[in-house]
């Protein structure tokens, strides 16, 4: 549709927009403007403008130490999901696989199942099998919520890859793994970098899987943020916040200059 | 060019589940030879093809390529070009880069790459087109370019599923043209899928017609055209009028056929029964209805008249209820053939025994 809106039309619809956007961004908003407050507790509307509550945030050791964790976290889960997820995907689709239907069924489960009661039945599992590397843990765990997020958005892109261009390049001399990567690969790019970017965000922001599979030691951020909490009172926990928005952020700009938001999105 | 092989099918079969696709075809095409497969919509040309590129997997049957046993080799090493409908040319890769995929494919070096690249967009004249991506060219110069690609790796054979069927009219007909010469210059064997009969007659030096999965008939255009084995191909290529009746009698000149509207035919065949007879429209011509009965003829009583530049298409229906279509030549200068023809009017058609085509009906 590339119709004119009237006036009047334009107004409702950009006016209605924007309240939705704001709806959805109002609560990012109150914690960013808290990050930068100069009252020393969190509090609404915020007084002044100050970066002090950043310096002092990235002086802890402990908020670096949990930032670096749910980081690392992220991206190792992401490469593992995304190296899991293509094979798994392409066979799914392209091979008969007696019982297909259900191991993609399987393989899609963690997102139907409460993640909250995944995550307790990992923490159980593993109790029993007395595997307490929780950095493992948080790695199995993670991969284990992440996969979908991959194994769904390659599926959709491979459902709409061209054949024909597979079969030309069959006939033009080239064995399968090279027309894998030469001419399917390129197609389903853009449903990899969206996959691989929900990947990373529901990593990197998750909650109730870490929350059982964390210890002492290893704790990743929005842990770190919950228990600060019920320590903390002034607006360092917004200035924690806000950089995390704004890894999220940087992860949404890379994405879009590696490949283009639109294209990865299927927009 | 690499020497021109020539490709035997034998026995060749596919089968969905119940579905018959292909049903034994054996077919030699010789070496240089262009044999175009023609037949209606789902009668197994593309299965056929698909068969002979290795994308389909035969459920009996041997492919032979230059006397050797393909059948069971895989499609890329098969050294095949091939050409689809929507040309399948990669939309990341550049022309030239397209085009050089085959070469590097075989590992072929990076000078001998370029060269040989430049020479096969020249040969499609599209030589200023290189650097261009596919979605920057029209139609017929993508599948130009398609054809570059599958001709600069040198292949054995080349094979063509409707590759002009999406271009307009005129564009098809040019490219048909340039698509022989090509063909013809480099002495590649090649088989053309299409369900355009003209554009079968223009390209190919035997046509191979199919239905339900089987070849109906295989020869020359002219064979084809003026000596159809079945009322399927007589009335699939061109027009025909089918006429079946008695035997009148038996005589030295042959058979006399008695039609049921009036009519009768004289056949220098030795049946039993009265066979099958077609005969093309532009064989008929047209006298008053008074006249003698002739030697091959029918009155019959004129339904339309429709003028058509060249030619007049009589439709008429004989005495039996059967219909008789004639194409009457309007040649410029001369009284036309089917003027002052009005609906209604009594005619006597009559056409020359060697138009009477006995064919097998099925
Ligand atoms: N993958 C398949 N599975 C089941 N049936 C198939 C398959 N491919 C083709 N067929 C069937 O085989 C028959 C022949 O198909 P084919 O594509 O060879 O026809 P065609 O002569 O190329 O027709 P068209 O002129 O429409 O392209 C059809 O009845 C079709 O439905
Ligand atoms: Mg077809």
């Amino acid at each position: 549709m590339r119709g004119r809106l009237s006036t009047s039309g334009a107004v409702l619809v950009y006016g209605f927009g924007a309240l939705i956007l704001l709806f959805i961004l109002a609560p990012l908003l109150v914690v960013i403007s808290l990050s930068v407050s100069q009252a020393p507790f969190a509090t609404f509307p915020p007084r002044g403008f100050t970066f002090d509550w950043f310096g002092r945030v990235i002086a802890d050791e402990e908020f670096r130490h949990a930032f670096m964790v749910s980081v690392v976290l992220a991206v190792a889960a992401t490469a593992a999901s995304f190296a899991l997820g293509l094979p798994a995907a392409y066979a799914l689709n392209r091979w008969k696989v007696p019982g297909a239907a259900a191991m993609e069924a399987i393989l899609l489960s963690p997102q139907i199942f409460p993640i909250l009661i995944t995550g307790l039945a990992l923490l159980q599992f593993m109790a029993s099998r007395g595997l307490r590397d929780a950095e493992m843990n948080l790695f199995i765990g993670h991969v284990l919520i992440t996969l979908p997020y991959l194994v769904r958005t390659i599926t959709a892109s491979l459902k709409l890859v061209d054949r024909t261009l597979e079969e030309a390049a069959r006939t033009l001399g080239a064995p399968p793994w090279r027309v894998f990567w030469l001419v399917t690969v390129p197609q389903i790019i853009p449903g990899i970098a969206a996959g691989c970017l929900f990947s990373f965000m529901i990593s990197f922001d998750d909650f109730p899987i870490s929350l059982w599979l964390a210890d002492a030691q290893t704790v990743p951020l929005p842990i770190f943020l919950h228990s600060s909490m019920s320590r903390v009172f002034d607006p360092s926990i917004a200035a924690m916040s806000t950089l995390m928005i704004l890894t999220g952020a940087l992860a949404v700009i890379g994405l879009e200059k590696l490949v283009g938001l639109r294209r990865a999105m299927g927009i | 060019m690499a020497k021109p092989v020539d490709l035997a099918l034998s026995g060749l079969s596919k089968h969905y589940g119940r579905n018959v696709a292909v049903e034994g075809v054996t077919l030699r095409i010789a070496a240089g030879e262009l044999v175009a497969l023609l037949g209606p919509s789902g009668c197994g040309k593309t299965t056929t093809l698909r068969m002979v590129a290795g994308l389909v997997e035969p459920s009996a049957g041997e492919i032979l390529i230059g006397g050797m046993q393909v059948t069971k080799v895989p499609v890329h090493k098969r050294n095949i070009g091939m050409l689809f409908q929507n040309y399948a040319l990669f939309p990341h890769l550049s022309i030239a880069q397209n085009v050089a995929f085959g070469l590097q494919m075989r590992g072929v070096g990076k000078a001998e790459t370029a060269k040989r690249v430049a020479d096969a967009l020249a040969l499609v004249q599209l030589g200023s087109f290189a650097d261009r991506l596919p979605a920057a060219l029209s139609g017929g110069q993508q599948q130009r370019v398609a054809l570059a690609r599958a001709l600069v790796i040198e292949p054995s054979l080349l094979l063509l599923d409707e590759p002009l069927g999406a271009l307009d009219k005129n564009l098809r007909e040019s490219m048909q043209v340039e698509l022989r010469q090509i063909q013809r210059r480099l002495g590649i064997t090649a088989v053309l899928v299409t369900h355009d009969q003209e554009e079968a007659m223009t390209l190919a030096d035997r046509i191979v017609i199919m239905r339900d999965g089987k070849l109906e008939q295989v020869g020359t255009p002219e064979e084809i055209y003026s000596q159809p084995a079945t009322r399927f191909v007589a009335g699939f290529i061109g027009a025909a009028n089918f006429l079946k009746g008695t035997v009148a009698s038996r005589g030295a000149e042959g058979l006399a056929i008695a039609l049921p509207g009036g009519g009768r035919l004289l056949l220098p065949t030795e049946t039993q029964e009265a066979p099958l007879v077609a005969v093309r429209p532009e064989a008929i011509a047209i006298g008053p209805a008074d006249g003698p009965l002739p030697g091959n003829g029918t009155p019959a009583t004129v339904e339309q008249v429709v003028y058509r530049g060249q030619m007049t298409h009589l439709y008429m229906r004989l005495d039996d209820g059967e219909p008789l279509l004639a194409y009457l030549a309007n040649r410029d200068g001369a009284a036309p053939d089917g003027a002052g023809m009005r609906v209604g009017e009594r005619v006597m058609a009559h056409w020359p025994a060697s138009a009477n085509k006995v064919v097998r009906d099925n």
